[in-house]
């Protein structure tokens, strides 16, 4: 059963193109990933991995090619369906963290669920076990300006696992972190991928793909140059 | 080209939204301006102006024929109180049947050789002047459609006529002009002569001037002389009631402009300000900043005021035109101080407007202005905002709620617009309710539909037994549910050389009294508000009428709704007192319900061509120019503080555009990004609603009675007693719907967001 699962494709993208104007973003782009995979995307700036993120994301549309997660062909989708299908399907960490600024830790995580109709004290408690589970329980009352960079990003993975998603999107997570601060993210990362926790992140940096990440695909010009497994390093 | 005119021109051209939401507020508001000041310089003397621009009359005289001699006149014409004198011409009146089929009115004809000369040059704004044989040229308004066209015969004292003008006198001299060869061939009895007076500016001065000319002549040599003021205060009671309004509609206006205008305004400096930063880090010295920050307000600014004075005059010249009803003479223009306060009062505000946030900014170093540009600033209104989110409110629903307390004086000046907003549609509702029903009573609409007069005309003598006929033939047409029998007659009070008309009812009129009671038993009257207040009388005082050498006491029983002062009402029994045994000249008819008072007036007509039956007009121009200018002005404050919430929604939806690319992130749908920013504005529309109605109201009981009073008329209390619970719950409506039409396309704009870009674009 749990390798029946494992085998379960939960991203496919086919022939992926993105165009803007003349230049093309994506080129061709054909990725798989099964479910509990952790995989990371790097490559050099402007090559087009936040572009792919995006579509998976179903934050942008693809020029041609398809791009189905969880079986749902995001292409077909209008942006309302799009919304829905992101707060049920999808949950994602920004290198900037993107906490709305008038909300303490705990209203910024319990905002996921409202969205989707969970009473307020339904969500608030939810919201509290993960802050909890991430160990920034005792800052919940805190506003995002008063809270250290690793603790917003903590904040930021909660409020990304309230729904509990089918896929955890990381866009440069720990790109706006110290290094210990970094650590803390990546320990985090491994954690929940350790739990069964899908998770596509693009970085630039190579120590968080090769500690998180159970496959690397590089990317350049738009296109995917090299796909490798990965052993995890401590 | 100087780098600070280049800056400001390239901040124009990448500010575009901002540009033309101030240029369309200064616009819209200078137009308002325009219009409310120069109706308010107008209403003073639009009757003054049309009668200088006429050289009218200070006096038509009508003398006799017999006992005057051209001679004598034109040596009263030298005397020093006469500055100028038209005439003499023959005068008469005559019977004239203008449309074939009516029967004849009587009309005073004139013989004038043409339409100009020193006194009441008159407007002839259709065909030409009657020179020749057999042709007349027509008293009417401009503003009124011609009755017969042009080239239609008509016939006067049996002779055929062809009508080849129409003219208008201001002062009202004649109602039908002919060539003086013809007017010979109408056997004149009277002499009309029409002069100017060196000093006519009091009664006192008029009657001096009369008695100068008059000196000297036979006894009863002058059969009639009308002063210019008695038309000039009818004028004036009429262009009064616009007054009060205006200047309410003029305050709202100015402070609506003000309001957006400085809301437009310092929004567009606070969002520059990462703008002023790079600018100031590029070298522009802080004057210069502050020279391209000004600038760039000025210019859409005086853009806007430019247009709003030009269609400003366009709409208030229509506007005079139609109320003041031309008086003939031409369009009404704009005081040109109006233009010189507006074209320069606006472009300052504006300027002052910008001055004090250009100078906020002129102080930040360049590191600040650049932070101070992002976000709105932590720490604003939190506790409510976590209050919200714990509500059982949709969260898309109590986040729109929270967001006016990130910008809290943003918040405070776009409420105060749509205060002003509702205030203004409040005070244009309850104006339009008490007008429609004061018009509604006054006219009598559910009381007379047709009128019905007699061959004989008022003032005829008729026989009780035609009456008798006449009403029995009314009464037997289908559709009249009651037919109340009229008598005029021309009377005096003893001791007074003005006349007025009495109209003696049988049966019920249908006038609302206002105070006292109707005046029923033989030597009572009731009259008008402003009957008594131009009189100086009281209900309950007594006074002697006198008509044809009959006088008689009456007492002044009540006082009645009614929109003339020239009218005294009293029942058949005080008919008798002074024409005893005559017949009604006129019938006032009430129709059963779903009669077509035309149907009734064409079968009436069938039955007895020699009864004129008209359907009565209960529909007052100047109440309906009222209206429509309420309308107009109500439309564009709303329109102007919607621009307002358009304004304040989209500073705050591009200072939160990262927030809404997080939203939209986590699954917030299009439809819930829309409800957020309308909820957020409508959360102000709604208190705003809930301001302005008092005020509104307020303002109301404090212009109607000022309207009536200017007006020289009396409301019954019931038609200020005009917000009911259903308006007052629409007017509160009127708040939302004037904050969410503003929030609207900001909203459909923030929900289309791109979240790939603002999330990427750090």
């Amino acid at each position: 059963m749990i390798g029946e699962e494992s085998e379960r494709v939960v991203v496919r993208l086919t022939d992926v193109r993105k165009e803007y104007g003349d230049t093309a973003a994506l080129d061709g782009v054909s990725l798989e990933i099964r479910a509990g995979e952790a995989v990371a995307v790097m490559g050099p700036s402007g090559c087009g991995k936040s572009t792919m993120l995006n579509m998976v994301a179903g934050l942008d549309r693809p020029t041609a090619g398809t791009v189905e997660v969880h079986g749902e062909d995001l292409g077909r989708l209008n942006e309302t369906g799009r919304a829905l299908f992101r707060r049920r399907r999808i949950g994602m960490i920004f290198q900037f963290f993107n906490l709305l600024d008038d909300l303490p830790a705990l209203d910024n995580v319990a905002l996921a669920a409202q969205l989707i109709g969970t009473p307020a004290k339904q969500a608030r408690a939810r919201a509290l076990e993960l802050l909890d589970e991430l160990g920034v329980a005792d800052r919940r009352n805190t506003y995002p300006a008063a809270l250290s960079g690793g603790e917003r990003q903590r904040v930021a993975v909660a409020r990304a696992l309230m729904n509990r998603p089918a896929l955890l999107l990381a866009d440069e997570p720990t790109g706006a972190l110290d290094s210990r601060a970094g650590e803390q993210v990546m320990d985090l990362l491994i954690d929940l991928n350790q739990i069964g926790q899908s998770l596509l992140m693009v970085t630039h940096d190579e120590r968080l793909a090769t500690r998180c990440a159970s496959r690397l695909v590089e990317m350049v010009d738009g296109r995917v140059a090299r796909e490798r497994s990965l052993e995890r390093t401590p | 080209m100087s780098a600070v005119w280049r800056a400001s021109r390239a901040a124009v051209r990448r500010r575009r939204l901002q540009t033309i939401v101030i240029g369309v507020v200064t616009g819209l508001s200078t137009l308002m301006v325009v219009v409310a000041l120069g109706l308010l310089a107008a209403s003073a003397g639009p009757f003054d102006q049309a009668y200088a621009r006429q050289d009218g009359a200070h006096l038509v005289a009508a003398y006799d024929r017999a006992k005057v001699t051209d001679a004598q006149l034109a040596a009263a014409a030298r005397r020093p109180e006469v500055a100028a004198q038209a005439g003499p011409f023959g005068q008469a009146t005559l019977g004239f049947v203008i449309e074939p089929g009516r029967p004849a009115r009587q009309l005073t004809v004139v013989g004038r050789a043409d339409p100009g000369g020193p006194v009441d040059r008159l407007n002839v704004w259709q065909g030409r002047w009657a020179t020749g044989p057999g042709e007349v040229v027509l008293s009417r308004n401009p503003v009124e459609p011609p009755p017969v066209p042009l080239g239609a015969p008509v016939t006067a004292g049996g002779r055929s006529l062809t009508v080849v003008g129409y003219a208008y006198s201001v002062g009202g001299s004649a109602e039908a002009w002919v060539a003086p060869a013809q007017m010979a061939t109408l056997r004149p009895d009277t002499v009309q002569v029409l002069y100017r007076f060196t000093r006519a500016a009091t009664e006192a001065q008029v009657a001096a001037g009369q008695a100068a000319v008059t000196a000297g002549l036979a006894p009863g040599a002058l059969l009639a002389g009308r002063s210019y003021l008695v038309l000039r205060a009818w004028a004036a009671a009429s262009a009064g009631t616009f007054v009060p309004f205006l200047v309410v509609f003029g305050c709202l206006a100015l402070a609506v402009a003000v309001l957006i205008v400085a809301n437009v305004v310092s929004g567009a400096v606070v969002a520059g300000f990462r703008h002023i930063g790079v600018l100031k880090a590029l070298g522009f010295t802080p004057g210069q900043v502050m020279t391209v920050y000004l600038a760039m307000v000025s210019i859409p600014a005086v853009a806007g005021c430019l247009a709003g004075t030009v269609f400003g005059n366009l709409l208030a010249r229509t506007l005079l035109t139609n109320a003041f009803q031309n008086y003939g003479t031409g369009g009404i223009g704009v005081a040109p101080w109006v233009n010189v306060v507006t074209l320069l009062g606006m472009p300052a505000l504006v300027a002052l407007c910008a001055l004090v946030p250009a100078l906020r900014a002129r102080s930040l170093s360049a590191a600040e202005a650049i932070s101070a540009g992002s976000a709105p600033h932590a720490g604003r209104g939190l506790r409510i905002q976590r209050r919200l989110g714990g509500t059982r409110l949709p969260r898309a629903v109590s986040l729109g709620l929270g967001l006016p307390f990130a910008r809290p004086a943003r918040s405070v000046l776009t409420m105060a617009a749509v205060v002003l907003g509702v205030t203004s549609v409040t005070f244009a509702i309850g104006l339009a309710g008490t007008v429609t029903s004061y018009q509604k009573s006054q006219g009598r609409a559910d009381a007379v539909q047709v009128e019905v007069l007699t061959a004989g005309g008022p003032g005829g003598t008729r026989t009780a037994a035609a009456d008798r006929a006449d009403a029995a033939t009314l009464r037997s047409v289908p559709g009249a549910a009651q037919v109340t029998a009229r008598a005029d007659l021309v009377v005096r009070a003893a001791g007074s050389t003005q006349t007025f008309m009495a109209m003696f009812y049988r049966g019920d009129p249908g006038f609302e009294t206002l105070s006292g009671r109707w005046p029923a038993a033989a030597g009572e009257i009731a009259v008008s508000e402003r009957f008594l207040l131009q009189r100086g009388y009281s209900v309950g005082d007594s006074l002697t009428l006198e008509s044809e050498g009959v006088r008689r006491p009456v007492r002044i029983v009540g006082k009645v709704l009614m929109n003339t002062g020239n009218v005294a009402l009293a029942g058949w029994p005080t008919l008798e007192l002074f024409a005893p045994g005559t017949g009604a000249d006129a019938y006032e008819v009430r129709l059963t319900a779903g009669t077509g008072a035309q149907a009734y007036a064409d079968a009436v007509h069938a039955a007895d061509p020699g009864l004129d039956a008209t359907p009565t007009d209960n529909a007052d121009s100047f109440v309906a120019v009222i209206i429509a200018t309420v309308t107009l002005l109500t439309l564009m404050l709303g329109a102007v503080a919607a621009l307002g919430v358009l304004n304040t929604a989209v500073l705050n939806t591009r200072e939160r555009s990262r927030d809404l690319g997080m939203l939209k992130s986590i699954g917030m749908t299009p439809r819930q990004v829309v409800l957020m920013v309308v909820t957020s504005m409508a959360a102000l529309g709604a208190l705003g609603g809930v301001l302005g109605i008092p005020v509104g109201i307020v303002a109301h009981r404090f212009a109607m009675p000022a309207m009536a009073h200017a007006a020289q008329v009396a409301f019954p209390d019931r038609a200020l007693d005009v917000y009911h619970p259903p308006v007052l719950a629409l007017l509160v409506l009127a708040g939302v719907a004037i904050a969410a039409l503003g929030a609207f396309l900001p909203a459909r704009a923030a929900a289309r967001l791109t979240i790939a870009k603002v999330l990427h674009n750090e």
